[in-house]
C-alpha cells in the first residue's frame, strides 16, 4: 500500500519534475567509496542511450553518515565524450532523499516505487549502490527490454565467482525454479528493470512491515512478478563485482530474511507452485562473453567447524522435523574428516524442503527455526566448495544445474508434507 | 431426674438432637457433592467431544501449546487435557459449596480463607507458566545465536539463559504465595550474584591464555576470514 508521505523538499522535486519516461533508484546506506561510479554509470547510460527521453535518477538513503547522498548530489559527467557522446538533448533529474520506515534495502526500494508512480514512468531500475562493475550499458540492458520488448520484469544475469552469491546458488535459484518453472538465475541478484504498471502493482502489496522491508525485497520481486503473470526476461550484464553486502549484517540474519521472504511467498502463491511439475527457460538479452574474476578467500576448516558445532547443539531442534534419514546422515557427517567431508544434493534439498514444511506448520517461532538453518547451510556451501576446488565456470554451472534438477524431481517430497 | 436420665439418656438424647439437627445439611452437602462429581464427568465428556470438532487440537498444535506440553511430559491431546480441566474445577467447585453447606464455623472459615488465597495460586500459577515458556524460548534463542557465532560452549549458554529464567519465575511465584517472602529474594539475590561473580573470577583466570590468544589473533588478524558473498 502506497502511504509515505514525501518531505516537503522532494515532494515540490516531484511537482516540478511532473513526469518522466524512466526512473533508475539506488538504495544505499554508507556507499560513498562506490555510489559515485554508480552515478556517474546511470547518468552515462542516460545521456548514450535514452538521449531524448525525461530521466530521472533517485537516490534512496538508509540516513547514511559518510556522505553517501552529497556524492550523489555533486556527481556529474563532465566530459560526455569519453562516453562517446556530443550532445544530451533532455535534462536529467536527480533526487536525493532519506526513506522512512524499517531501515533495509526493501524500504529504499518502497520509496523509489512511490516515485515512480508519482511521476508515472514508463519503465525504472534499481541498481545497487556498492557495484564496482556497472557500465552504461546495464542502463540500457535494464530498461529496453521494458520500453521496447514489452516486458514488465528484467532479471539480471551476471558471471559471479563460484564462490559468490551461495545463497542463490543453493537455495533461492533452485527453489524458485522447482516452485515457479521459470529459469531465472539470479532472482535475487540486486539490480532489476520493471515497467511503470509492475511498480504500481508492488504498492498494492501491504509487506513493508515484513522481512521484504529488508533483503528479502529482491525475491519478493521476483516472485511477485512471475506468480501475478507478468512478462519476464533476463538480461546480461557481464561480471558482478561490488563491495561485501552490509559488513553489519550477519550471515544468519540474512539467510533467515532470505529464506523468511522465500517462505512467505510459498504461503501466499501456494495455488501458483503447486500445479507446477517442470521448469522452462526465460528469454535473455544481451550479449554473453567471459570475464576475469577476482579471487574469493574461503576458510574451509572454519566452515566445517560450525557446522559440525551446529550438529552437535541443534540436533534436538531439527529432529522435530527433518527426516530420520537425514538426520542420521548428519550424524555421520558431524564427524567425517574434511577430505572425506560431502553433503549430496538430496539430502539439501530434502533439508530444504523440510525447513519449508516446518516454517509452513509453524512447529516452533519462525525465527528460531530458520536461523537453526545457518550451520546446515554453511555445511553444504563447504560441500560445495571442496566438489568444485578445481572446477572451472563451466563444470560449477554443470553443478548447480545437477542441484536445481534434484530440487524439482524432488518437489513431491514437498508437497507429501506441506498438507 | 434420676442419675440414669442425667448420665446417660440426656447425652444421647442431646446427641440424638444434634444429629436430626445436622442431617438435613449433611445431605444437602453430600448432594451438592455428588451433583458437583455429576457435573464435572459430564462436562469433561461434553467439552472432550466440542474441542474435537471445533479442532483445538489443530489450533493448539500450530500455536506451539502441543509443543510446550510435550516437553513438560504431557502426551496426551490438549483437548481433552483441557476437558478434563474443567471438569475437575467444576468438582472442586462443588466440593467447596458443599463443605459450606456443612454450615460449620470452623470450615467456613477455614473455605473463607481459602478462598481469599486462590488468587495468589491462580498468579503464581501464571508466573511460573510464563517462566517457563519465556525460560524455553529465551533458552533456545541463545542457543541458536552462539551456535551461530560460533561459541563452543553454545549448550551451557543456552542452558543458563533458560534456568536462571526459570528460577527468577518461581522465586516471583514463591514470592506471590507469601513463602519466605525476604529469604527467596536475598537468597535468588545472593546466588545470582554469586554465579556472576563465579564467571567472572573463572573467566578472568581460567580464561585469561584464551582471551589473550584471542586478541592476538583479532589484533594481528591471523585468522583467515571468508570473502564469501552469500546474497
Amino acid at each position: 500500500m502506497a502511504n509515505s508521505v514525501f518531505r516537503k523538499d522532494v515532494q515540490t522535486r516531484i511537482d516540478e519534475i511532473r513526469e518522466a519516461d524512466i526512473l533508475v533508484g539506488i538504495p544505499s546506506y554508507n556507499n560513498a567509496g562506490t555510489i559515485g561510479h554508480v552515478v556517474r554509470a546511470v547518468q552515462a547510460g542516460f545521456a548514450k542511450y535514452f538521449p531524448d527521453k525525461k530521466c530521472v535518477l533517485v537516490n534512496s538513503d538508509g540516513g547514511s553518515t559518510d556522505g553517501t547522498m552529497d556524492i550523489v548530489r555533486n556527481t556529474a559527467i563532465e566530459d560526455f565524450q569519453s562516453v562517446l557522446l556530443h550532445h544530451r538533448v533532455s535534462p536529467l533529474f536527480k533526487l536525493t532523499m532519506p526513506y522512512h520506515g524499517i531501515p533495509g534495502k526493501g524500504s529504499a526500494f518502497r520509496a523509489i516505487f512511490e516515485i515512480a508512480d508519482a511521476l508515472n514512468v514508463k519503465a525504472c531500475a534499481v541498481v545497487d549502490s556498492d557495484l564496482r562493475s556497472i557500465t552504461p550499458e546495464w542502463i540500457e540492458l535494464l530498461l529496453k527490454p521494458v520500453l521496447e520488448g514489452g516486458f514488465d520484469y528484467v532479471a539480471p544475469l551476471y558471471h559471479r565467482h563460484k564462490y559468490d552469491g551461495t545463497i542463490t546458488n543453493s537455495i533461492v535459484y533452485p527453489l524458485t525454479r522447482a516452485l515457479y518453472g521459470k529459469r531465472i538465475r539470479q532472482p535475487i541478484g540486486g539490480d532489476f528493470g520493471f515497467s511503470g504498471r509492475l511498480a504500481k502493482f508492488y504498492l498494492t502489496k501491504d509487506v513493508w512491515e515484513t522481512d521484504v522491508a529488508r533483503f528479502g525485497i529482491d525475491i519478493w520481486m521476483t516472485t511477485t512478478a512471475i506468480a501475478n503473470g507478468f512478462k519476464i526476461c533476463q538480461s546480461f550484464l557481464g561480471a558482478k563485482i561490488h563491495d561485501p553486502k552490509d559488513p553489519g549484517a550477519d550471515l544468519s540474519a540474512m539467510l533467515f530474511q532470505v529464506a523468511s521472504s522465500t517462505f512467505d511467498l510459498m504461503e501466499t502463491y501456494t495455488h501458483v507452485w503447486r500445479g507446477i511439475n517442470a521448469s522452462g527457460p526465460v528469454p535473455a538479452f544481451g550479449f554473453q562473453y567471459a570475464v576475469g574474476l577476482e579471487p574469493v578467500s574461503v576458510n574451509l576448516d572454519r566452515m566445517l567447524e560450525r557446522f559440525r558445532l551446529g550438529v552437535r547443539e541443534l540436533r534436538g531442534i531439527w529432529k522435530e522435523f527433518l527426516p530420520p534419514g537425514t538426520i542420521a546422515f548428519l550424524d555421520k557427517a558431524g564427524d567425517l574428516k574434511k577430505e572425506e567431508f560431502n553433503m549430496p544434493e538430496e539430502v539439501w534439498v530434502e533439508i530444504m524442503y523440510s525447513f519449508a514444511t516446518a516454517a509452513h506448520k509453524k512447529i516452533m517461532n519462525r525465527e528460531h527455526l530458520l536461523k537453526s538453518l545457518t550451520p546446515l547451510y554453511i555445511g553444504r556451501t563447504a560441500s560445495f566448495v571442496i566438489e568444485t576446488w578445481s572446477s572451472d565456470a563451466r563444470e560449477v554451472e554443470e553443478k548447480i544445474e545437477r542441484l536445481c534438477r534434484v530440487f524439482e524431481e524432488k518437489k513431491v517430497f514437498l508437497l507429501e508434507r506441506w498438507d | 431426674m434420676n442419675v440414669y436420665e442425667v448420665a446417660i439418656t440426656e447425652p444421647f438424647q442431646k446427641f440424638y438432637e444434634k444429629v436430626i439437627q445436622f442431617l438435613p445439611s449433611f445431605l444437602t452437602s453430600m448432594f451438592i457433592l455428588i451433583v458437583g462429581f455429576v457435573l464435572g464427568f459430564l462436562l469433561k465428556g461434553l467439552l472432550s467431544r466440542f474441542f474435537r470438532v471445533i479442532g483445538l487440537d489443530r489450533v493448539s498444535e500450530r500455536s506451539g501449546v502441543i509443543e510446550l506440553l510435550k516437553k513438560g511430559g504431557v502426551t496426551e491431546p490438549f483437548s481433552s487435557l483441557l476437558s478434563r480441566v474443567i471438569g475437575w474445577i467444576t468438582i472442586v467447585i462443588f466440593a467447596g459449596i458443599s463443605m459450606s453447606a456443612l454450615q460449620i464455623p470452623t470450615v467456613e472459615r477455614l473455605l473463607e480463607r481459602f478462598l481469599l488465597y486462590l488468587p495468589n495460586i491462580f498468579v503464581a500459577g501464571l508466573i511460573l507458566l510464563f517462566g517457563y515458556l519465556l525460560g524455553n524460548f529465551f533458552g533456545r534463542a541463545a542457543l541458536i545465536a552462539s551456535v551461530n557465532a560460533g561459541v563452543r560452549f553454545s549448550n551451557l549458554i543456552g542452558k543458563s539463559v533458560k534456568y536462571l529464567i526459570l528460577i527468577l519465575s518461581a522465586t516471583m511465584a514463591l514470592e506471590q504465595l507469601g513463602i519466605g517472602k525476604g529469604t527467596i529474594v536475598i537468597a535468588f539475590a545472593i546466588i545470582f550474584g554469586g554465579i556472576v561473580l563465579a564467571l567472572a573470577v573463572s573467566f578472568g583466570l581460567g580464561g585469561r591464555d584464551l582471551a589473550k590468544e584471542y586478541l592476538e589473533k583479532k589484533v594481528r588478524c591471523e585468522e583467515k576470514k571468508d570473502e564469501i558473498s552469500h546474497l
